[in-house]
C-alpha cells in the first residue's frame, strides 16, 4: 500500500506540475471562476438600475397630451412631484419605439364630463410587456388612482356623505421581503455558478492526463511502467482537484468581492452582503462535488479520440446540473432529504439556504456529501475498470 | 530471456498472429524481421503485457506476461512503436518520471539518468523542454526513460525509424553495447541490411507465423540462397513489405 501512495503522489506531482505549465489550464481555471460573479454584477447593473432606482431617485418624466383640458389634475400631480412633458405628435408611435414609458391623453371632452359628474375619460398608452417601463406605468396610476379617490371623497362631502362608507375595506400589505430578500433574485443564481465552476476548474486537466496522453502518443510506453491501473486513475483525477479547489476559492472570493466591496447599493438600493462563515460552509459543501466532477469527466474523455473530441463532449457536462438549478430560480423547492440524494441538487439547494442566513441542517448536509462521495467512487471505479481494458490503447468504444 | 510459445491473438475476425513460438536468449540481439502488417505490433505488446493472448504463453525471466505482468515490466525496457514525450516537460524531467513511477529516487536516480544522457550523448538538450525535438532526439529521450531502471530485458520496436544516417549509426552501435553487457535485446525492423549487419539470431514472421528462424548462416544454409536478402525473400515468398537499404 505504502508504494501504491508513492506511485500514485509520483504520478500526480508529474500531471500537476505539467498542466500548471499549460497556459491553457490556467488560464482556463481563472476565467471559469470569474464568469458567474461578473454575470452577476453585470445583470445588477443593467437590471437593478432600471427596476430599483427609479423611484427612489428620479422623479416621474410624464408626457401629457391635452394638458390644458384638465389644469387642475395636471397642478395635483405636478404637487405629486411629477414632471409634466409636452408629448409628442404621434403618442402611440413614442410608446412603441420605447421613446416614452407612457403617455397621459386627456380628450377635449373631459371638461364637460368632470363638470357634469359623469366618469371623465383619460388614456394611457402604454405596453404592458415592457419591463423597464412597469415602474413608470404603475407610478402614473397610482397618481391617477390618488386624484380619483381625492375628487371623490370631496363630492361626497358636498353632498352631505361621510366619504369613508365607500371604502368597506381598508386593505395594508405588510411586506416581508427585507432588502436582503428581495436581492435574492439575484443570489438564486449564485448556487449554480459554483457548481458549473467546480466542473470547469479541473476540466483541461483532466482531460489532457486522458485524452491528451493518448493523442501525444505517451500513453502505451506509460502503461508499460510497472504501476497499477487504478494507480494511475486516481493519481491522474487526483492531479486535477487542486485546480477545481483553486478555482472554485477564486471564484467565491470574486462573489465575497461583488457582494461586500462593490457598491451595489448604487444600483438596487441595497447592500447585500455574505458573511465568511456562510462562504466558508459553501466551500466545504461544494468540495464532494470535485471528486465527482473529475470522475465523470475522466471516463467522457476515456471514450473519445482525441483532445478536441473529448472537449466538445466535456464542456456539455456542466449544462445537467444547470436543469434544477434554473428549476430553483422560478420554482422554489424545500431542501428535504430525498433532493440532498440527487449529487449536484442537494448542494446547490444547500448554498441557496447558506446565501439566504437560513440555519441548515447538518443531516441534509451529511447525506448530501455521502451520496455525493459514494456517487463519486461509483464513477471512478468505472473509470479504472475502463483504463483496464485492452481497448484503451486505441481510444475506441 | 524471452521465451514466446504458440501465441495466438484475434481482433474480431483478423487473426493476428497464428501460433508464433520464438526464444530469445541473454547476451544477444535477436531481431524481429516481420514485413509490415504481419503480427510485429501485436508480438510485441503481448510480451510488454499490453494485450493478452487468446492462447499460448510469453514469458521474460521466467514471468508469465499475463499472470505475474508486473514482474515482468519490472523486467523489461520498452521503446514502442509510439513514443510520445512530455512536451512541457525538459527530456531529463521526462527521464526522471519514468524512474520514479519504477520506484527509483534521489541521488541514485539523478546518477542513473546523467549517465544515460552521457550514454546517448544528449547533455545538450537534457534541460530543454521537449517540445520541437527532432525525431532523433525524440528517440534518445524515449530510449533513455526506457532503461532508466536498468531492465535485463530490452524490446525495441524500430528505433532507427524515421533517423537520418549519423543518429542511425549511433543507435546501432548502442544497441551493441546493451547486448554486449549481458541483456536480450529483441528488437524489430523492416530493415533487411540493419538486421543482418546487428542480430545474432534472426526471426522472420509473416502473416502472424514464425516463417524462418536463426543465426544469418542457418537461415542461408535452410533456404538454400547465397545471400541474405534473398533467404529473406524466399522465406517470406514475396519482396511486399520489405525495405532493401
Amino acid at each position: 500500500m505504502n508504494g501504491s501512495l508513492t506511485r500514485i503522489y509520483v504520478v500526480f506531482r508529474k500531471e500537476a506540475m505539467d498542466n500548471l505549465r499549460d497556459r491553457r489550464s490556467i488560464f482556463s481555471a481563472l476565467s471559469s471562476s470569474l464568469i458567474g460573479p461578473v454575470i452577476l454584477v453585470l445583470l445588477i447593473y443593467i437590471l437593478g438600475k432600471s427596476i430599483f432606482s427609479d423611484r427612489l431617485l428620479n422623479p416621474l418624466q410624464l408626457p401629457v397630451s391635452g394638458a390644458e383640458n384638465a389644469p387642475e389634475l395636471i397642478l395635483f400631480m405636478e404637487q405629486n412631484g411629477t414632471q409634466i412633458l409636452p408629448a409628442p405628435a404621434n403618442p402611440e408611435v413614442a410608446v412603441r419605439n420605447g421613446d416614452a414609458d407612457v403617455i397621459l391623453i386627456i380628450p377635449i371632452g373631459y371638461d364637460s364630463e368632470f363638470s357634469s359628474g359623469r366618469p371623465a375619460t383619460v388614456q394611457l398608452v402604454l405596453d404592458s410587456t415592457r419591463q423597464s417601463a412597469i415602474s413608470s406605468v404603475e407610478r402614473t396610476r397610482d397618481l391617477l388612482s390618488a386624484y380619483n379617490q381625492q375628487i371623490a371623497s370631496l363630492r361626497l362631502i358636498a353632498r352631505g356623505v361621510n366619504p369613508t362608507v365607500t371604502s368597506p375595506l381598508a386593505v395594508e400589505n405588510i411586506d416581508l421581503a427585507t432588502p436582503q430578500t428581495q436581492a435574492l433574485i439575484f443570489l438564486n443564481m449564485m448556487p449554480y455558478f459554483i457548481v458549473m465552476v467546480v466542473f470547469l476548474g479541473g476540466m483541461y486537466v483532466v482531460i489532457d492526463t486522458t485524452a491528451g496522453e493518448r493523442e501525444r502518443g505517451s500513453l502505451e510506453p506509460l502503461l508499460i511502467n510497472p504501476v497499477a491501473r487504478w494507480e494511475f486513475v486516481i493519481g491522474k483525477l487526483a492531479a486535477s482537484w487542486p485546480f477545481a479547489i483553486f478555482t472554485l476559492l477564486c471564484n467565491l472570493m470574486a462573489f465575497a468581492l461583488a457582494f461586500n466591496v462593490f457598491p451595489l447599493e448604487d444600483y438596487i438600493g441595497i447592500q447585500l452582503s455574505i458573511d465568511l462563515t456562510a462562504l466558508g460552509w459553501i466551500f466545504v459543501i461544494a468540495l464532494p462535488m470535485v471528486l465527482l466532477a473529475s470522475a465523470l469527466q475522466m471516463i467522457i474523455a476515456t471514450f473519445t479520440r482525441s483532445f478536441k473530441e473529448a472537449q466538445t463532449y466535456v464542456a456539455f457536462l456542466p449544462l445537467i446540473p444547470a436543469l434544477p438549478g434554473i428549476g430553483l430560480a422560478f420554482l422554489p423547492v424545500k431542501p428535504t432529504l430525498w433532493t440532498m440524494l440527487i449529487p449536484t441538487f442537494g448542494q446547490q439547494l444547500l448554498i441557496n439556504q447558506l446565501m439566504r442566513g437560513e440555519a441548515v441542517s447538518p443531516i441534509n448536509a451529511v447525506a448530501s456529501a455521502a451520496m455525493t462521495i459514494l456517487v463519486a467512487i461509483g464513477l471512478t471505479y468505472a473509470a479504472i475498470r475502463l483504463y483496464q481494458r485492452e481497448r484503451l490503447l486505441f481510444g475506441t468504444k | 530471456m524471452i521465451q514466446v510459445n504458440s501465441l495466438h491473438k484475434s481482433f474480431g475476425a483478423v487473426q493476428a498472429l497464428r501460433g508464433v513460438s520464438f526464444t530469445a536468449p541473454d547476451g544477444c540481439i535477436t531481431g524481429l524481421l516481420v514485413p509490415n502488417g504481419a503480427g510485429k505490433t501485436t508480438t510485441l505488446r503481448i510480451l510488454y503485457t499490453l494485450l493478452k493472448p487468446d492462447s499460448g504463453t510469453a514469458s521474460i525471466d521466467g514471468y508469465d506476461t499475463v499472470s505475474q505482468s508486473l514482474d515482468v515490466q519490472e523486467h523489461i525496457g520498452v521503446l514502442p512503436e509510439s513514443h510520445g514525450l512530455y512536451p512541457r516537460l525538459t527530456a531529463r524531467e521526462n527521464i526522471r518520471y519514468y524512474g520514479q513511477l519504477r520506484g527509483l529516487s534521489g541521488d541514485q536516480l539523478e546518477q542513473k539518468i546523467a549517465h544515460l544522457i552521457e550514454l546517448l550523448e544528449m547533455s545538450d538538450i537534457a534541460d530543454r523542454r521537449t517540445d520541437g525535438f527532432s525525431s532523433g532526439q525524440r528517440v534518445k529521450v524515449a530510449i533513455a526513460r526506457s532503461l532508466v531502471h536498468d531492465p535485463s530485458n530490452v524490446l525495441l520496436d524500430e528505433p532507427t525509424n524515421g533517423l537520418d544516417v549519423i543518429s542511425t549509426r549511433a543507435m546501432r552501435s548502442f544497441i551493441r553495447r546493451l547486448s554486449e553487457s549481458g541483456k536480450c535485446v529483441l528488437f524489430s525492423s523492416h530493415i533487411m541490411q540493419e538486421v543482418s549487419a546487428l542480430c545474432d539470431n534472426i526471426i522472420i514472421l509473416n502473416r502472424g507465423e514464425v516463417v524462418a528462424c536463426g543465426s544469418p548462416e542457418e537461415l542461408l544454409r535452410a533456404t538454400g540462397q547465397s545471400n541474405l536478402e534473398e533467404a529473406f525473400v524466399s522465406a517470406i515468398g514475396s519482396e511486399e513489405g520489405l525495405l532493401r537499404s
